[in-house]
This record gives structure tokens, sequence and C-alpha cells, in this order.
């Protein structure tokens, strides 16, 4: 048992504050490994001591495995929470990480390995007799050739980085004319996500769900599984809205598909918080892949569960985290997740960036908001367009829906545009309200960028009033002076 | 602050404020946005995507493939760029045939909302 004192955070945004608040409740110092342009940021000011490891792009700071080694142990952490995307699954980063004396948050380099590189974990579940999509995963990265197995398979076929998750690097291949141009892409933006070009293929199943189940591995290696989440609700294969439990798993599937996420994980000694994906077509399950850390979903179970699966991470990788033989875990009621984009719905979802003006969120019974930024913050066009996601919980998936509804309108998000307009449509669609949604339920329902709100007779009134007043120019200078920071003025600096 | 307006005795509740020209206004469950400065019509709609004869940067972003050179004749619906923003890669097309004029970009080139990256020359009828 290492008891964790200082612990460095390898992220940004809201999950850096996820991983600030857990360590505040276990009595853990934090510190933020950040970009230049993070200063920006709650999660900056919300730490003990905060440093820069590089500038905004991110294969110079937040990929950089020897910065964020430095920066650690500079600011004398004794453990890195590496959060998710980033360097999060690179085995690498976790063998860095222990070379130089500290506690990785997740699981070991060799569990890593054995089940978050797809090809490894493909094999081995394989070898179990879990059932698979069929597809290529080898190592022949020509274009030619993945073009040839891809007729092979015949169209339609997903491309995805072999690195990868969160939809970066995928792309839908449906004929061979456009297909070439497609891999290429689909390599490009690998390498640019993740450090690493190699990209799979894979049958695409055109009406299924996508179900994952959240497992967990206590200090022991002991793997109980929280349930699953049903995260259908995708567009280019992002997700946008999740929830647990799923609305269409009868209990033999539940069980069933349960058993085979800890079966998997299990055999590989894992310890921490993993998610077994796996698509759903036909009552017939597949296995996806394995997310070897926090998922950005992981509050809808906690919601359910009533788990804390951060803190959970942190006890466990300093070996005091050990189920109890009569613990048993039941859901109770119903959460929905909804991740806010800063994106503008009415154009096609196109990226909206610029200085957050006025961010409030209307606090409730069941409601939780996960946000990395506030008023006077700037979005910026490095990063991943997620900027806060907002969970709710209640007895049932309807009365979820209701409250979700209410809550994202009564959200106000002023500076950059963002996607609730479109969050609304889709949680208020018969399809999802009735939980019958595939995994296509986006490119079938809404491949139209939505057509712009209209004002009522009141509220354009209240429009015309006040646009007859001028905006003051004080509120619209200070933060293009103050914000924008050159390059590495910070760097080393501890604050 | 949420605020009240009175109009033909219904109470409004409302949240408003003027961001950098652009008043953001929250009623009834929506957000919407009236602007008024130079700065804020350059990001209108239709300023943005395909304007006549250029190709304009829809959004902030990195320039990752310039798929064409200076003189090239381009057909209508052919990809022209690729650029780069929050992780995501976004593929700029035509809408004009034509031989291209100019092309004000590299990869690599870092660009803002609103610049004109690639100029065409309609065909000649």
């Amino acid at each position: 048992m290492k008891k964790i004192k200082r612990l460095a955070i390898s992220n940004r945004g809201e999950v850096a504050v996820r991983i600030i608040h857990a360590c505040h409740e276990l009595g853990i110092e934090t510190v933020l490994l950040h970009s230049d342009v993070d200063k920006n940021s709650r999660a900056f000011r919300m730490v003990d001591k905060a440093i820069c490891i590089g500038p905004a792009s991110t294969i110079d700071s937040y990929l950089n495995i020897e910065a964020n080694i430095q920066g650690a142990l500079a600011a004398g952490a004794d453990a890195i929470h590496p959060g998710f995307g980033f360097l999060s699954e690179n085995y690498k980063f976790v063998e860095a990480v222990e070379k130089a004396g500290m506690i990785f948050i997740g699981p070991s380099a060799k569990a890593m390995k054995a089940v978050g590189d797809k090809v490894n974990c493909k094999a081995h579940a394989e070898r179990l007799g879990l059932p698979l999509i069929p597809g290529y995963q080898g190592h022949n990265q020509s274009v030619d050739f993945l073009l040839e197995e891809a007729e092979r398979m015949t169209f339609p076929i997903l491309v995805k980085a072999a690195a990868g998750g969160g939809g970066r690097g995928m792309k839908l291949l449906t004929s061979r004319s456009d297909a070439k141009e497609l891999i290429e892409s689909a390599q490009r933006e690998a390498q640019a996500a993740f450090g690493n070009p190699t990209v799979f293929l894979e049958k695409y199943l055109d009406r299924a769900k996508h179900i994952e189940f959240q497992v967990f591995g206590d200090s022991t290696g002991n793997v109980k599984h929280f349930f699953e989440r049903e995260c259908s609700v995708q567009r280019r294969h992002q997700k946008i809205v999740e929830e647990a439990l799923s609305p269409s798993l009868t209990d033999e599937l539940r069980r069933k598909m349960g058993e085979a996420a800890c079966l998997l994980t299990q055999s590989v000694g894992y310890q921490g918080a993993a998610t077994v994906e796996f698509l759903l077509q036909d009552n017939q399950f597949y296995l996806l892949e394995v997310n070897t850390r926090l998922q950005v979903e992981h509050p809808v179970t906690e919601m359910v569960l009533g788990v804390d699966l951060v803190k959970a991470q942190i006890l466990t990788a300093s070996g005091n985290f050990v189920f109890s033989p009569h613990q048993v875990f039941y859901p109770h009621g119903h959460s929905i997740e909804c991740r806010v984009y800063a994106e503008d719905p009415f154009q096609g979802g196109i990226p909206s960036t610029g200085l957050l003006g006025k961010i409030e969120w209307p606090e409730g019974p069941g409601r939780r908001f996960e946000y990395g930024f506030e008023a006077g913050d700037v979005i910026t066009s490095y990063y991943d367009p997620m900027i806060a996601k907002i969970i709710v919980w209640d007895e049932t998936r309807l009365r979820a829906i209701e409250k979700m509804s209410r809550v994202l309108k009564d959200s106000i998000i002023f500076g950059v545009k963002t996607n609730i307009p479109y969050l609304l449509e889709i949680i208020n669609h018969p399809e999802f309200v009735k939980g019958t949604m595939t995994t296509r339920f986006i490119e079938k329902f809404f491949a139209e960028p939505l057509k712009e709100l209209k004002t009522n007779e009141a509220e354009q009134a209240l429009l015309n009033e006040l646009s007859k007043i001028k905006s003051k120019p004080t509120s619209v200078v200070f933060s293009e002076l103050g914000m924008i920071e050159s390059p590495f003025v910070g760097a080393w600096r501890t604050e | 602050m949420r605020q009240i307006f009175s109009y033909k005795s219904q109470k409004i509740s409302y949240v408003s404020e003027w961001i950098q020209g652009t008043l953001w206004l929250h009623v009834g469950g929506k957000t919407f946005t009236f602007e008024s400065s130079q700065v804020a019509k350059k990001s209108r709609k239709g300023h943005i995507g395909l304007a006549h004869n250029k190709i304009i940067a829809p959004m902030p972003g990195k320039i990752t493939k310039v798929l064409v050179v200076e003189g090239q004749v381009v057909e209508k619906g052919q990809a022209v760029v690729v650029m780069e923003a929050m992780k995501m890669e976004y593929t700029l097309k035509t809408e004009l045939a034509g031989p291209v004029e100019k092309v004000k970009i590299i990869v690599g080139s870092q660009v803002s909302l609103g610049d004109i990256l690639v100029q065409i020359n309609q065909e000649p009828k």
C-alpha cells in the first residue's frame, strides 16, 4: 500500500476538474500539467500547483510523454492521472511514469497492452471464445492492400484508428470510389490524434446498438461489472448522448454480456476502471473494443449505482481498494448524459470558438454539471469541441428525459454557439423516447443542419428593445488583452 | 442575472449580454444572437464557407492538405482543401468549376474564420 500525497493530472477541461474534485475529497494535493493556452481554464484555477508543459499543439504538450514526466517530477508529484484521450491509453506512458518512480492511475502497462491494443484484444477475445465483428486488424498498412481487404469483406466498411477512441480517425467506406481518400484521411487523423497512423478495417453493422459495460478490477485483480451504458446516439462515431442502464437489454443479455466483459478483463489481471464496448444487433452481441481508462460517460454509471469511479481508480492504484466478498451493486433509477459541444448546430455543426461571456447552469436535484471553462475563458480550435457534460438522474427513463429537456433549455452559454438546440431535438425524438435508436440514429434523422430558431412575437419585441441599447465597449476588450500570453511565459513556473 | 420584460401583460424572464459586438439573449429556453458591429459581421452566415469564387475558412484551424495547385482546373464538388479544427478533419469542396487562380495557404498554415484560402475563376460559358 502506497499513500499518494500529490497527484499530477495530464489532461485538461472538464475531466481535469473531475479528477481535482476526487483528489480534494481524498485529501490529495493536485498538480495540473497544462499547455500554455489552458491557463484560461477552471482546472488551472482549482489546482494547488500548475506547470506549463508546452505550447497549445497537443503533440508538444499533452501528447509529449517526456514533458509530462518532467513536469510531474518538478512539482514533486507521486502519481499521475491521465484522464481520457491524450496519453491515457499509451502503455509507453505507463512505463515512463513507473520508471520515474510514480504511480500511474490506471491499469498496468501489461494489462493495457493485452486488452487496450485492439489487435491483441481481438486475438485474446477470440481465444476466450467471445463473439467478434469480421474485419482486418493486421500490420500491413498499405492503402492498396487495405482497399483490397475492404472489397473482400464487401462494403460498408469502417476504418478505425488502432490506437484511438472517441471517433477520431474513424471513417465509413460505402464504395470503392471514395475509399482511398477516406483511408488516407483516417491515417492522418490517427497520426494527429494518437501519434500512430495504424488503422483497422471492420465490417459495418448497420442497425446495431452501442452497449458498453463498465468493469472495475480492485487492488487484488478481482473484477466486477457496474452494469451497462447505452451510447447509440453518435455522430461520425463520436458519442453525443449516453445513458444507464440501456433501455433495450433483456436480463439474459445483460448477464451474458456482463460475464463476457468480466471474463475478458479478469483474464489479464486488470486493475482499475475499463469499459468493454459491444455492438448489439438482432439480439447478437459482438465485442468492439476495450477502453483501458475512465470513460467520458462514466457519470451515468456513478448516478445509477452510487459509486465514485475516479476515487475508486485512485484508491485502487495505491493498493487501497478491495471489493468486499458480499458487495452487490444494484442499479437504481435512470441517468442520461448530454455532451455539450462548441459548435453551430444551425450550420451543420462547424466548430465555434471564442470568448465565453457567460455560463450559467440550472442547478437542482438530480442534476450534475461537469465543465472545464467559465466566463472569461477562451474556447480555442486546438482541442476537442466538448466543453461540458450535463448529467441528470431521475426515477424512470421518461422522467430523466423530461428533466434533461428542462435542464438543456435553462442552461445558458454565451460567447460560443453550442449544440444544445440539437441535443433537445435528439432527446425528444420519438425513436429516442421509445429507446429503439441504433448507431445510425443521427444519420437517419439529423442529416440536415437544424432550422434557425424562430422568435415569437414577445421575444422579437424584447430582441428589438435590447438591440437598441448600444454595446458597452468595456465588456468587450478585457479578454483579448489579458488572456492570450506569448508561449512559454509561464513555462516551469509553478503557481 | 435574470431580468423581466413585460409584453402585453406577459411576464417574460430573460438573460442577455453584449459580448464583442454581439448581443446574446436567452429567453424561452432558446439562445439568440444579434450582431451589430463590423467585426461580428465577418462571421455571419453567407460570408463563410463557399462565397462566390472563393474557398473561405468556415472556422479557425490548421490546413492539413492542399489538393489543388494554381492553374489547375477543378470540377464542381471537387475537394480543394482539408483542414483540422478541434481534432476533426473537414474537407472543403468547391461549388464552382474552373481554373484555380490563387492558393493562399500551405500545409500547416493556421487560418482564422473567414480567411480566403483558395480563389477560383469561373469557367467561361
